[in-house]
């Protein structure tokens, strides 16, 4: 029997019951026990920041500076700060494996002890300019091999991770006026016991 | 009272399902355990956007270390890596990618469905390395002949002996004017192209065209969530006799006389159950007096994306479905007629028109970055190695001394590298490709040839293999343990050599084969 058969059978049956009746005002559209139930929600995300769980002020800082280089807004699409990149990744690196929080930690330290040393001030206060500068190792041509130098690592990878944090947003699918594919819908497999 | 059933078949996939689907349609009793659930179509699947997931699409950090494959839509079907768990030496890392499900991995199989051909099967003939094996394309022929309806593959018949033509539907449809141009490229290179050929439908799989056949005849019964822990032997008869399982959720133990066994697990599950079945008559592992058991891992080395171009005329927006789309295929061309590089065998390459390149590829960040994935949507043309990879006698797994899984059975430890034949092989695809996209007049946006790890391809064949030789091999030529003659293994592990091919085809066949032959002898009591 289909589930959706067994629904009505059950449904059948509390009709028949007499508290049910009973507490059943003839002829008004309240609710009965035995309505099937659609209840509106939202998440957390809509309500509520995010508590930073794992980068320091000044490595969020950072990330939060880099985050408006890698992913600006562009014709009409929102930008990686609109689709709060940041918040996001500060808490998938918070569970992530040690090696990438290493890279992440590391690489947002070693932007900002270059823009010191170079400019005299934080990565998070550079210019675009001053800031491409340090970003060069994203000039270079693609290798298959991840680049043996540190920070170009964590360029590459960040490079990525913003630009996917921005496109996989709500913000992001919302500006695509609805559509499945700028939602990026796809089938969901659940859990299987 | 309970059933008693003729044949018990480990596994639902390829190989479990299509002995299911042999005897039972033959009036042969079988009973079928599936160490993973059932899924349920309709229940356990529904649309997602990807904002709406908890890890907006990156998935769950750290849950995957091995599997590229599984995406955040996805995940719950492949298996759980710690509950699952297995070792390999710490600079060699070995990715085994697993589906436990009834259906196994024909759940989420590419579906390309090549025949193997002579060069594989006679393979020693031709170079004179590893070994032939027991069979011929000839006495395999007639049951591709009939798998390939089965699974409405679709595709070109060429006539080369390399790529056996099957009984295909055949795919006339047009090429687009891009795969036109590279076509006539790589002919001028000598390097042969053809369409795609693949089982069509949306699903193709042992859930849908083998198990409900098979269960519409009364003959078949599945168990699922039943975990395999060992096989009993009887030690005076030299045959299994038992299969002894848990319940994968509540690990209640359960015994099943067996009087035939067909074991289908997959490659390396149906090795580490015969070396988790040793006796006193078989210490060494189940069916493994040869001591080749464990030994002779090898699979297909991807280099994904080896060539990643640009079709000019497609930028800025240019790209209509005239110009860009459609796919094609590139079987083995090197090494057919002696040896002419420097590495034996060869490599078959897929290729693909549309789409825009990674992101990763372009040398630009930000706004820039942005501009130019503009420029380029749909404009790509790309390019991935399968090559074969050489049986080897140290490419090997065994039984771990420690490490168990959640249900307390041990563990495997697998040991598989590439060799300098590979890696040659793999330059050769790299600059082959780059040289037939040039010639089409395509911009070369990136290539390399770094192959993925081995295992990643899921196309891990042999450690139970085939052979006419007692001593060299586990298997006849008929899947069958030269040990134990109630005993058939019908998964990959019973491969000799591979080809560039994908395994699953011949899987098939080769199972198909088993149970008509198992068929046979039961009538003449050989069994």
């Amino acid at each position: 029997m289909k589930r959706r058969t067994i629904f009505k059978s059950l449904a059948g049956v509390a009709a028949l019951s007499p508290a049910t009746m009973a507490q059943t005002p003839a002829g008004s559209n309240a609710p009965t026990p035995d309505d099937v139930f659609k209840i509106d929600l939202t998440t957390a995300d809509a309500v509520a920041d995010p508590r930073h769980k794992f980068l320091t002020p000044q490595q969020y800082a950072t990330l939060a500076r880099l985050c408006d280089l890698l992913g600006p807004a562009y014709n009409g699409k929102p930008s990686a700060k609109q689709a709060e990149a940041p918040q996001f990744l500060d808490f998938l690196l918070a569970q992530s494996p040690a090696d990438r929080q290493m890279l992440y930690a590391q690489g947002l330290d070693q932007l900002d002890i270059d823009a010191r040393s170079r400019r005299g001030k934080g990565f998070a206060d550079l210019s675009d300019a001053e800031a491409g500068e340090l970003m060069a190792p994203l000039r270079a041509k693609w290798t298959w091999k991840a680049p043996t130098e540190p920070l170009a690592r964590f360029l590459r990878a960040a490079k990525l991770d913003v630009l996917r944090a921005t496109l996989n947003s709500k913000v992001y699918a919302e500006a695509g006026a609805g559509s499945r594919r700028a939602a990026g819908v796809n089938t969901y497999w659940d859990v299987v016991e | 009272m309970r059933q008693d059933y003729d044949v018990v078949i480990i596994g639902s996939g390829a190989a479990g399902g299509m002995a299911a689907y042999v005897l039972c349609k033959a009036g042969v009793k079988c009973l079928m355990l599936e160490a993973g659930p059932m899924l349920d179509m309709q229940r356990h699947r529904s649309f997602k956007a990807v904002y709406d997931l908890p890890y907006r699409g990156f998935n769950k950090p750290g849950r995957f270390p091995h599997i590229t494959q599984a995406s955040e839509f996805d995940a719950n079907l492949w298996i759980d890596e710690k509950a699952n768990p297995y070792s390999y030496p710490e600079n060699d890392p070995y990715y085994w990618v697993r589906i436990r499900m009834v259906g196994g991995k024909t759940l989420r199989w590419g579906r390309a469905s090549w025949r193997l051909s002579d060069f594989e099967f006679k393979c020693k003939d031709h170079d004179g390395f590893g070994e032939n094996w027991p069979l011929g394309l000839e006495d395999l022929a007639r049951f591709y002949d009939r798998v390939e309806p089965l699974f409405r593959v679709s595709g070109r018949n060429e006539g080369w002996p390399q790529m056996p033509d099957g009984k295909i539907t055949l795919d006339e449809s047009r090429d687009s004017t891009s795969i036109q141009r590279f076509k006539a490229a790589a002919a001028k290179l000598g390097v042969p192209t053809t369409k795609p050929r693949r089982a069509t439908g949306t699903l193709a799989s042992s859930v849908n065209l083998l198990l409900p056949e098979a269960l519409a005849t009364g003959n078949l019964t599945i168990v699922p969530n039943a975990i395999v822990r060992e096989i009993g032997m009887d030690a005076a008869t030299g045959r299994v006799n038992a299969v002894h399982f848990l319940d994968r959720r509540n690990k209640r133990e359960y015994s099943v006389p067996a009087k035939v066994l067909m074991l289908g697990a997959s490659t390396l599950e149906s090795t580490r159950l015969m070396f988790n079945s040793r006796s006193r008559l078989f210490p060494n592992g189940l069916g493994n007096s040869s001591g080749v058991l464990g030994h002779y891992l090898f699979d297909q080395f991807y280099v994904k994306n080896t060539v990643v171009a640009i079709v000019p005329e497609a930028r800025g927006g240019k790209g209509d479905r005239t110009l860009m789309g459609g796919a094609g295929y590139i079987p083995r061309f090197r090494n057919l007629k002696g040896k002419e590089k420097n590495f034996i065998r060869g490599y078959a390459y897929d290729f693909g028109s549309g789409g825009t390149p990674s992101p990763e590829l372009l040398p630009a960040y930000g706004g820039e970055m942005m501009k130019m994935m503009d420029e380029l949507q749909g404009a790509a043309f790309s390019m991935t190695t399968m090559g074969e990879g050489l049986p080897r006698y140290e490419n090997k797994v065994s039984i771990h001394p420690t490490l168990k899984d959640d249900w307390g059975i041990p563990c495997l430890h697998i040991e598989q590298t590439y060799t300098e034949n590979e890696f040659n092989m793999a330059k050769d695809a790299m600059e082959t490709g780059a040289a037939a996209c040039e010639g089409a007049g395509f911009e070369v946006l990136a290539k390399h040839s770094e192959m993925v790890p081995p295992g990643e391809s899921i196309h891990e064949v042999g450690t139970c293999r085939m052979g006419a030789d007692p001593k060299k091999s586990v298997l006849n030529g008929w899947n069958q343990a030269h040990d134990v003659k109630n005993l058939f293994v019908l998964d990959g592990s019973a491969f000799v050599s591979g080809g560039a091919q994908n395994p699953t085809l011949t899987i098939l066949a080769l199972t198909m084969r088993a149970s008509e032959y198992l068929i046979d002898q039961k009538k003449k009591g050989q069994i």
